[in-house]
């Protein structure tokens, strides 16, 4: 069973490297991932809960004396982001172009991306764990250099710099964690700095410096503000398949660091920075919320909203306490799953139409319905309505930092970013809404008759995607309960 | 446990979930499947009217800390509102498909119908603020969904986010109350917060803002002042979605919601205050501009503002048993005179301005006499249910604040004089147009409901009617001084209107103030564009051109100055490099030699 | 009898006298030249020093591996060099190192 948790990122991986080798690229490249859909799926459903801990564990040792191996594993947490990971892996081969020039190449960044994302959330060391991201991040940047829109070379220049800052000072920071451990006990298990936590190993003036290294180098890859502005360009300029996968997968790397490795270790540390991860997060929310009112373009309207909603993921890591981290870690797929299908069906509008602009759009609805109706679900997903996995997740989140309140007190810092938070729901309205009217409602200028719709046999990923979210908005416990046990460890 | 409330509440879901998936090319038989599962939720909803009490729940979400429960409350209330919604709700879905024949849209009409069943009767059965709090918002969304209905509007369209996005302003409030109540108490369920709140020992700031953040929910879906812009508009939807949502139950939540968990009100005098005022101020308002209006739907919308002010003050005076009461028999009689303007509209081929109609009591008999009934009955006309719901809230007014009792008989006079005016204008006199020339009987599918919903309009106020209903009503007996002003002020309105209008072929009154609804939406709409979207811009601005432009490209700019200076190194000759390597070696042997 | 001094002397003058030819002569070949006169020097003092650095009586073997390593790589420089330099002539007709100019800002 053990080889499963292989499958998910050597099923892309083959993919991509078969791919170069000249095979069929669409269709290796979807059985790839299929092959991981599967796996991690089984991984997800057979996680046992009741147990908890690590499970299907495997290891490698390549260093001994570094304490450095390949050692993979799951638990509730990463079995649910190798599902997302899979999951919109296989959306965006789908939604890859079928004609472009190229297609190998195209088809086999891809895959390496999916691979890279699925490998970092497998891996249980700190040395694959960042490596296996940085995978993921290089065919990122060259797929928006070479195949990207509009303004591409600038959007692919910004953030191959702001990322490469971002995971320097990272691994900065993952240096920093490795040595604060005594030399002879010095190890890349994450399993074993995990448990190194209990013992006060990571406290001190150091941890500190460690913790806002980490914060800032993690918080960077998630676009935290304010090293948010490479996203919106990027994602404006990428190719569908790479906003899919790094809106929808990759940019949740940097939240699952935070989540499995800087709060839990350093609760310290992450308590004496709270005020400012907050004042940062409502920088999220409301800053770049209003910001997002102002755009004219869907591109740049979806980019700036997944910035946004990162705050949201951001508030719920910074309560520290068990509803508000399972609330975070419920966003991240939920959100993850939302902004994927909204990058997939804007491609698709572009498509079309050849524009995402406000003005020259209008009325769509009428001659694509279904395409307007899927876009529906997802904008209501994304603004967080009842019977989407978002709501459930953002209700965790807000009830996470109340928790935080003395009964009956006044307001502390959680309470009033929970209150911008809250607003920040209806600025999300605002945006979303708009943005549907403008593209889809009102007058159809007589130039869009003949658009044609999308179909079900090219939408379906669209619809795995919205029904993921709705049987989780649904069953949101199905979720919780196998990302809970991890959590419990360290938060009540 | 009993499943007959889980029947009630998922069998429209599962009617929209069809229509959706399987049915949808097939526009009649989505609109039986539709029809089929609201009448279902009302047998159900006749059996559990006769069981007992109770208050089921099971775990949603469980995180051992944290539990959010889904659940059912069968009491008084929910028996009461199970009832109405399920009642009025299936009559006027048989009307739809009167209404809605020629629809192209009607399968997503009739599957937002469902979904608003669904997200209604959601609300109704909740026994927690959390499961209030998620069907509230479905109830949002089905709203928007169908007043967006003819989407190719830009009118109905802007109606349709306007109505969600006020509507989330005011659930911003509510969350917020939601999240204080829970982190006071520990709990959100309604059963425990009853017995708990009042022994909490909060200090009286707090309760205070939790319960009016609360009453912010009731404000945005009840649409009371200063929320109330939505509702207007949102009579671009269809009109059996206006009689049902933005008549009969949707905007009715509100008022449910506040009598529910009035326990979290009755300790403090200052929200109670607030709710009053806010209550009788919107009623006021809105009675003054539905004076003014020429579209027979929004002088509808407009009295539906009217009464669901009176409702909210009702729970303000302390006395939330006649709000549900007043709510009870004001959706049987709105929803009819919704039904009928909606049968004269779809008669004269979508002729909605009350000038162009008249002369229609003896083409549209059956319309003309229904509409009567439940225009007396709004007006408070003895003895029809009107007159008995006014008068519970009226007699508690000078009961508990005569000033407010006042402004609500004020309220009262103006509400018989704009019905009456409506009632003139458009059905007697003579014709006052081509359509109204060949305006015709609708079909039985949209009659049928008329005459039904008549029934109650008429004898749903009756005491022993409302002993029925309303069990829990402590016998206040009637307060014969409070009747006898109401019937007066009934006769003087009903009067006015009828002299003033009998005959006229244009408003002989035009006030300016009240037509322009006293120019709210226009200062909301300067309003948006100097803070919100002016912020946003800045924001852009800061974002693009600060943030972006100065310290992003301001680094790399820095960079790449360094850069460009440097290059003048590059001046091509291998030798000058050549002495510079050397220079510079011999600099630092000096250096490392000598210097130290 | 020669001291250590006097072979880094006539090292270093050498040396000194290759870099003054790279600095000064105009000739690229001349130039060429010049540098293998500076790796000699180099080879020069590592041959003193492992004369004069005896270790039980015998002189530092390390010292006279590096020289010939350092032969045998300014072999395969030369080769390499005036193979570039060839190409170049070929190119520009030159071999002067004023009208070789054109890698600048």
């Amino acid at each position: 069973m053990n080889v499963l948790v292989h499958l998910t990122y050597l099923g892309p991986l083959v993919a991509a490297i078969l791919i170069l080798f000249g095979f069929a690229p669409r269709r290796t490249a979807i059985t790839g991932a299929v092959v991981g859909l599967i796996s991690s799926l089984i991984l997800f459903l057979g996680y046992d809960h009741a147990a908890g801990g690590y499970q299907f564990t495997s290891a490698l040792a390549l260093v001994p004396a570094w304490d450095l191996k390949f050692y993979v594993g799951v638990d509730g947490l990463n079995a649910t982001m190798l599902f997302l990971t899979s999951l919109v892996a296989l959306a965006a081969a789908w939604m890859s172009p079928r004609t472009e020039e190229n297609l190998h190449r195209y088809m086999a960044c891809v895959m390496a991306i999916a691979a890279g994302a699925a490998g970092a959330f497998a891996s249980l060391d700190l040395f694959f764990f960042y490596a296996f991201h940085e995978l993921a991040l290089i065919p990122t940047f060259l797929m928006i250099g070479i195949w990207g829109s509009g303004n591409r070379q600038a959007a692919a220049w910004k953030i191959t710099i702001y990322l490469s800052i971002g995971s320097i000072i990272l691994l900065v920071g993952l240096i920093g964690l490795y040595l604060m451990v005594p030399d002879k006990d010095r190890t890349f298990d994450i399993v074993k700095l995990q448990a190194m936590a209990a013992h006060a190993v990571f406290t001190g003036p150091s941890a500190n410096w460690v913790f806002l290294l980490m914060l800032f180098g993690f918080g960077t890859l998630v676009s935290l503000f304010p090293f948010h502005t490479w996203a919106p360009q990027a994602y404006a300029a990428a190719p569908v398949p790479v906003a899919m996968l790094h809106a929808g997968v990759l940019k949740k790397f940097g939240l699952y660091g935070l989540l499995r490795l800087t709060l839990p270790l350093m609760p310290e540390a992450a308590h004496n920075f709270t005020w400012l991860l907050l004042t940062l997060l409502v920088g999220n929310i409301i800053f770049v919320g209003l910001a997002t009112i102002n755009q004219k373009q869907l591109d740049l309207t979806l980019g700036y909203s997944s910035v946004m909603h990162m705050g949201y993921i951001f508030l719920g890591l910074a309560t520290t306490n068990l509803i508000g981290v399972d609330g975070a870690a419920l966003l991240m797929l939920a959100h993850g799953l939302s902004i994927a299908a909204l990058f997939a069906i804007s491609g698709e509008l572009r498509k079309q139409t050849g524009t995402l602009d406000y003005r020259d759009l209008g009325g769509l609805a009428k001659s694509m319905p279904l395409l307007s109706f899927l876009f529906g679900l997802a904008l209501y997903a994304s603004i967080g309505l009842p019977g989407f996995a978002n709501f459930a997740s953002e209700l965790l989140v807000f009830f996470g930092a109340f928790k935080t309140a003395t009964p009956g007190a006044a307001f502390n810092g959680y309470q009033i970013a929970t209150v911008c938070a809250l607003w920040g729901l209806v600025i999300s309205a605002v945006y979303m809404l708009r943005a549907y009217r403008s593209i889809f409602f009102g007058d159809r200028p007589s130039r869009w008759a003949n658009v044609k719709d999308v179909t079900l046999g090219l939408g379906w990923p669209v619809v795995l995607l919205l029904a993921g979210l709705i049987v989780f908005g649904f069953a949101p416990q199905a979720v919780l309960q196998k990302i809970e046990p991890g959590m419990a460890l360290f938060w009540k | 446990m009993n499943s007959a409330p889980w029947i009630i509440l998922f069998s429209p879901l599962l009617a929209a979930a069809v229509i959706v998936i399987a049915t949808q090319p097939f526009k009649k038989l989505s609109s039986y499947v539709s029809v089929a599962a609201v009448a279902v939720s009302l047998l159900f909803a006749l059996t559990v009217f006769g069981s007992p009490d109770q208050d089921v729940s099971f775990n949603w979400i469980d995180l051992g800390v944290f539990q959010v429960r889904i659940g059912y409350l069968i009491d008084g209330f929910s028996k009461m509102m199970l009832l109405v919604v399920t009642g009025v709700g299936f009559l006027i879905h048989v009307y739809s498909i009167g209404y809605m024949h020629d629809d192209r849209g009607r399968s997503r009409y009739f599957a937002g119908l469902s979904l608003f069943m669904f997200s209604m009767l959601g609300i109704v059965l909740a026994n927690n603020f959390i499961m209030m709090f998620i069907f509230w918002e479905l109830v949002g969304v089905s709203s928007y969904i169908l007043i967006g209905h003819w989407f190719e509007r830009s009118s109905a369209a802007d109606a349709a986010n306007k109505a969600l996005i006020v509507n989330r302003i005011g659930d911003f409030g509510f969350m917020l109350g939601i999240l204080m109540v829970w982190s006071a108490s520990g709990t959100v369920m309604f059963g425990e917060l009853t017995s708990k709140w009042s022994t909490l020992g909060l200090g009286a700031g707090y309760a205070t803002i939790a319960a009016l953040m609360i009453f912010c929910g009731a404000v945005g879906k009840s649409a009371q002042f200063p929320l109330h812009v939505w509702l207007p508009d949102a009579m671009e939807g269809p009109t059996p979605v206006s009689a049902l949502i933005h008549a009969a139950t949707m905007v009715a939540a509100g008022v449910y919601m506040l009598a529910r968990v009035y326990f979290l009100f009755a300790g403090s005098a200052a929200a109670l205050a607030v709710v009053l005022w806010i209550g009788v101020f919107t009623s006021l308002l809105a009675a003054l501009m539905a004076t003014q209006q020429s579209d027979i739907k929004r002088v509808l919308a407009y009295s539906t503002l009217s009464q669901l002010g009176l409702m909210v003050s009702a729970v303000g005076l302390g006395v939330p048993v006649s709000a549900l009461f007043h709510l009870f028999t004001h959706a049987f009689f709105k929803a009819l005179l919704f039904l009928g303007a909606g049968s004269v509209i779809h008669s004269l081929h979508n002729e909605q301005n009350m000038w162009q109609m008249g002369g229609l009591q003896k083409k549209m008999p059956l319309t003309f006499w229904t509409f009567l009934i439940a225009t007396l009955a709004l007006s408070g006309c003895p003895p029809l249910a009107g007159f008995w719901s006014k008068d519970g809230i009226v007699a508690a007014a000078f009961e508990h604040n005569a000033a407010a009792g006042l402004v609500i008989t004020v309220i009262n006079f103006f509400t018989a004089f704009y019905m009456m005016r409506l009632f003139v204008v458009a059905f007697l006199g003579s014709a006052r147009s081509e359509a109204a020339e060949h305006a015709h009987e609708s079909p039985p599918v949209m009659a049928v409901p008329l005459v039904l919903l008549a029934i109650p309009s008429l004898i749903a106020g009756f005491p022993p009617v409302e002993h029925i209903f309303f069990p829990m009503a402590e016998e206040a007996g009637p307060s014969i001084p409070a009747m006898l002003v109401s019937v007066a002020v009934f006769i003087a309105g009903i009067g006015a209107g009828f002299v003033l209008y009998r005959g006229k072929n244009s408003d002989p009154v035009s006030i300016p103030l009240f037509a322009n609804r006293f120019y709210i939406d226009q200062f909301y709409s300067v309003l948006v564009k100097w803070t919100q979207d002016a912020l946003a811009g800045v924001a852009a601005f800061v974002d693009r051109w600060i943030i972006d432009g100065g310290l992003v490209r301001g680094l790399g700019g820095t960079t790449w100055g360094f850069g460009f200076a440097l290059r003048f190194l590059q001046i091509g000759n291998l030798q000058a490099y050549a002495f510079l390597f050397g220079f510079g070696v011999v600099l630092l042997l000096y250096l490392i030699l000598f210097a130290a | 009898m020669a001291t250590l001094n006097d072979y880094l002397l006539a090292s270093g003058l050498l040396f000194t006298v290759g870099f003054a030819g790279v600095l000064l002569r105009r000739n690229i070949i001349i130039i060429f030249m010049a540098l293998e006169l500076m790796l000699n020097a180099a080879n020069l003092s590592l041959v003193g020093f492992s004369r004069f650095h005896t270790q039980a009586g015998l002189p530092d073997y390390n010292a006279q591996v590096l020289v010939f390593f350092i032969i045998t790589v300014a072999a395969a420089e030369v080769a390499v060099g005036l193979a570039v330099i060839v190409a170049l002539f070929r190119a520009k007709q030159t071999t002067h190192i004023e009208n070789l100019n054109s890698l600048k800002f």
